[in-house]
């Protein structure tokens, strides 16, 4: 278990010091970076970092710079969860062998990767990853599209998004395919924590990432990015597309621990209808369509449902 | 001393395998417990590199409405408001975006950031601010 | 030095795998991530074992694909230590991807190949395709022909690789159970001195290093690329040093002479075959033979295929008179490698040999002494009437009727 510094505040979180440079290159308005500013800044540990392939690699280690100021590893698209297990595995071995400075406190690991790296190519790696145990974390950037290279559908894009590789057209309403359930996938791994969450709730993000950092072993983090480029709303307008993600339910905030225990960590005051969260991105306006407007309907059907089932789960404790 | 800058460099002075240091020399503090001011970035270090450039409005900041909830330094994508000691300090100009989230997140009444023109200059924009709206 | 030390006889009967197993147990490695695949497995196996009952103080990562397995293996190098793998074919091709990254990112990394044929159709025995797959990885790529040979190799990749004037990925191959399931006399090092041999890693650009936090793996644009990759390639050519260095130095300690290239009396022979791994040794025996029958036959191998040694095959090659390029590759609609880097490196010389190409042996298929030797009186002809009487490239040894291309 690791002790992680007290945050009781905004005002005390914004006495952090940065590790993440400004003057990248991800697009204005971005929230992977809001997101990766809350997670480094919730912890004064030692940390090393990779990214898979992907906005936030790109845009942030892009020769001659970099926007790290820590430790960090960027192999290709898939491995960036094996990466930092490499990374860890080394750490074990140098300290079994005594080539470590016994007085530094051991390190965080961390890995980034996008929907596409996580829910697709990169499934396989993170799957072994928890499967042997290593003691590490790996947060998922999940804009629901292959963002960095102009939007392609991933196993992420949810039902009627238009993507460019499942666009909608005149005889398409966009993607057909349900959104995997990685949370459900890496809590089935045996992981002792698993989250979701979302940048706009800082409290309930610093709060999650914190308990991963604390907790021993496979940490899987689903953190929800809207991608203003690929969801085509405004870029000032990031922070209120996460507030409309979080209060329609259809991304529910929670978390669940050892596999079992599930906790809802946000309860709106007010939910939102989800024809509000669609009606709020281009990526969705066919849907608006007479034709296709029964997806709508089918979409709050899915997120009451799935809303419905966590509280199940929340209450039987399984 | 002479030091090349990287732009200078042919193949054979750069670093091996693409590395970048992110700052110069050895540092013997914890990166986390040393602010920005402090610290020895390396001309590699994305935070000695400017996109200022890619904004065409920019936020200006009015201390006197601030009441340094620190919304927008939380909400900030380009580590561009600066806080120090739970206070609002300004708008790092050089790393700014124009973005425009900032204003949107601040709770103030008139906003305490608001966008205006990149060729206005600040003190003129800040004479120009509205007043508080009834109503929200 | 791993604390639990292993007895071991000054002579050891090992097959190619568990020399290669033996020399990672005694170069203390840090982390080996390794999957198994045929023939490489009894590699992992046997260093598994040795995991299993205290002779390994590293970590032993078993993953779940090659592709994983080397991918640990560069986060791992990254962090800053010594570190291993082993496979072969089909691993090794899932692995592609990584291996360029590796070498691209600098990071040293041993990785014991098990030569294997490429599917398809799948074929678990030995010949060069993966071999030659690898050749435009950046990696350093030294052969290995026995056992023996394994054993030393390995323990020289490590102390090459790691070299502060290198920093490069380095593959050690063998012919799949040619080699690798084949028992032989291996004269091994004590582990002490095997490890004092291979020395301490040095750290360079450690992720583990927080005194200096670096960035690995970027992205160059046009403005940046050609940069590294000039100067990667430099460090692979510059490698040579290194090389010639660590074997003199193996020498002193063992007594083995190795050279980037190898030779068997080639100082006067006029009809030569160049072919790697086990082939070396059958060729050796076939060349005694052709002396007995008055063809001056010899032999060169170039042992390490990258840095390609261009100038040394060349200069050695001068006074023959007929080259038959052996090459164990399904050769992909054209010559084979060897046959094309032979080629390429007399080219600009005086020297006109006559050349050939033979593709052999691919799957696993055996090559006898007794082809070698119809292999070398065909040489003999070439040599005598000074022009090639076939086609330029030929299938040895398969069934059917003849099978041969380019007619110049």
């Amino acid at each position: 278990m690791s002790n992680q510094k007290e945050i009781k505040n905004l005002k005390s979180f914004s006495t952090a010091a940065e590790r993440f440079e400004g003057a990248h290159v991800l697009c204005p308005g971005c929230a992977h970076s809001i997101i990766v500013r809350e997670i480094l800044n919730a912890t004064n540990d030692n940390l090393v970092v990779s990214a898979a392939t992907g906005c936030l690699e790109v845009c942030t280690a892009i020769y001659p710079h970099t926007s790290w100021d820590c430790s960090w590893i960027h192999i290709g698209f898939e491995n960036a969860s094996t990466a930092v297990a490499g990374a860890e595995s080394m750490h074990k071995a140098l300290k079994r062998k005594g080539r470590l400075d016994p007085n530094q406190k051991d390190p965080k690991f961390v890995a980034f990767g996008g929907d596409g790296a996580t829910y697709d190519i990169g499934f396989q790696w993170i799957s072994g990853c928890f499967e042997r145990g290593h003691d590490m974390m790996y947060v998922c950037l999940d804009n629901e599209v292959y963002a960095n290279t102009g939007g392609q559908r991933s196993s992420s894009t949810p039902i009627g998004a238009s993507a460019t590789t499942s666009p909608a057209g005149s005889t398409s309403y966009g993607e057909k395919k349900n959104k995997k359930d990685m949370l459900a996938i890496m809590a089935a791994h045996g992981a002792p924590y698993v989250a979701q969450v979302a940048p706009n709730k800082w409290k309930d993000m610093v709060k999650k990432i914190q308990t991963g950092f604390a907790t021993e072993g496979p940490v899987f983090i689903n953190a929800m990015s809207a991608c203003t480029t690929e969801w085509k709303f405004p870029m000032h307008k990031t922070v209120e597309a996460s507030d409309l993600a979080v209060d329609s339910l259809v991304f529910p905030l929670y978390e669940i621990i050892n596999g079992t225990e599930l906790n809802i960590t946000y309860r709106p005051k007010n939910v939102i209808p989800v024809r509000d969260y669609l009606a709020f991105q281009p990526r969705f306006k066919h849907l608006f369509k007479p034709q296709y407007e029964y997806i709508i309907d089918e979409w709050q059907k899915r997120v009451d449902a799935k809303w419905d089932y966590l509280q199940r789960r929340e209450e039987a404790r399984v | 001393m002479n030091t090349k800058t990287i732009k200078e460099m042919g193949w054979d002075e750069l670093v091996i395998g693409a590395a970048l240091y992110s700052f110069e020399g050895d540092i013997n503090y914890n990166v986390a417990e040393v602010l920005p001011e402090d610290r020895h970035y390396s001309e590699t270090n994305s935070k000695m590199a400017y996109v200022g450039d890619w904004r065409v409005y920019k936020p200006v900041w009015n201390s006197e409405l601030c009441i340094d909830c620190q919304n927008c330094w939380l909400y900030c994508p380009d580590t561009s408001i600066i806080s120090r000691d739970k206070k609002m300090v300004g708008v790092d100009y050089d790393h700014c975006k124009g973005c425009g989230i900032c204003v949107e997140v601040c709770p103030t009444n008139p906003k305490s950031l608001l966008m205006f023109a990149e060729q206005e200059k600040n003190e003129e924009a800040l004479t120009q601010w509205p007043q508080k709206t009834k109503g929200e | 030095m791993n604390k639990k030390i292993m007895e071991l006889d000054t002579v050891e009967v090992w097959d190619g795998n568990m020399a290669a197993a033996q020399a990672f147990r005694q170069a203390d490695i840090d982390v080996v991530a390794a999957y198994p695949i045929t023939p490489s497995t009894p590699t992992v196996e046997n260093y598994a074992g040795f995991h299993a009952n205290g002779f390994i103080d590293g970590e032993f990562v078993m993953v779940e694909s090659e592709h994983a397995a080397m991918s640990a293996c560069v986060g791992a190098a990254a962090a800053g230590g010594r570190v291993a793998t082993a496979t072969s074919s089909q691993g090794f091709a899932l692995m592609i991807e990584v291996l360029y990254q590796a070498s691209g990112m600098r990071l040293p990394i041993t990785l014991m190949q098990v030569n294997r044929a490429l599917a398809a159709p799948l074929n678990v025995n030995g010949d060069h395709s993966d071999m030659y797959l690898g050749r435009d990885s950046g990696w350093i790529n030294i052969c290995s022909f026995s056992p023996q040979e394994v054993y030393d190799m390995t323990l020289c990749s490590f102390k090459i690789g790691e070299h502060l004037d290198v920093r490069l990925p380095v593959i050690v191959n063998q012919d799949g159970f040619m080699c690798s399931h084949t028992a032989q006399n291996v004269n091994v090092l004590d582990d002490k001195t095997a490890c004092d041999f291979v020395g301490a890693y040095k750290a360079v650009n450690s992720m583990l290093d927080f005194s200096k936090p670096v960035t690995h793996g970027v992205q160059t644009e046009e403005n940046w690329h050609f940069e590294h990759k000039a100067k990667q390639h430099s460090a692979l050519m510059g490698s040579t040093k290194v090389i010639d260095e660590v074997f003199a130095e193996f020498e002193q300690l063992t007594g083995r002479k190795y050279n980037r290239v190898e030779t068997y009396k080639l100082e006067d022979a006029e009809v030569v075959i160049v072919a790697l791994g086990t082939t070396y040794e059958s060729a050796q025996i076939a060349a005694d033979q052709m002396r007995n029958e008055g063809i001056k036959a010899g032999i060169i191998a170039p042992r390490v295929i990258r840095p390609f040694p261009l100038e040394e095959l060349a200069s050695a090659l001068q006074n023959v008179k007929a080259i038959a390029c052996m090459d164990r590759s399904a050769p992909g609609g054209t010559v084979g490698m060897l046959f094309n880097e032979v080629s390429g490196a007399l080219f600009n010389t005086p020297a006109r040999p006559v050349m050939s190409n033979i593709i052999y042996g691919l799957g696993g298929r055996d090559m006898t002494i007794a082809i070698l030797c119809d292999i070398y009186r065909e040489l003999d002809k070439d040599a005598k009437s000074g022009k090639r009487n076939g086609p330029l490239q030929r299938f040895v040894g398969v069934r059917g009727p003849e099978l041969g291309f380019y007619n110049v």
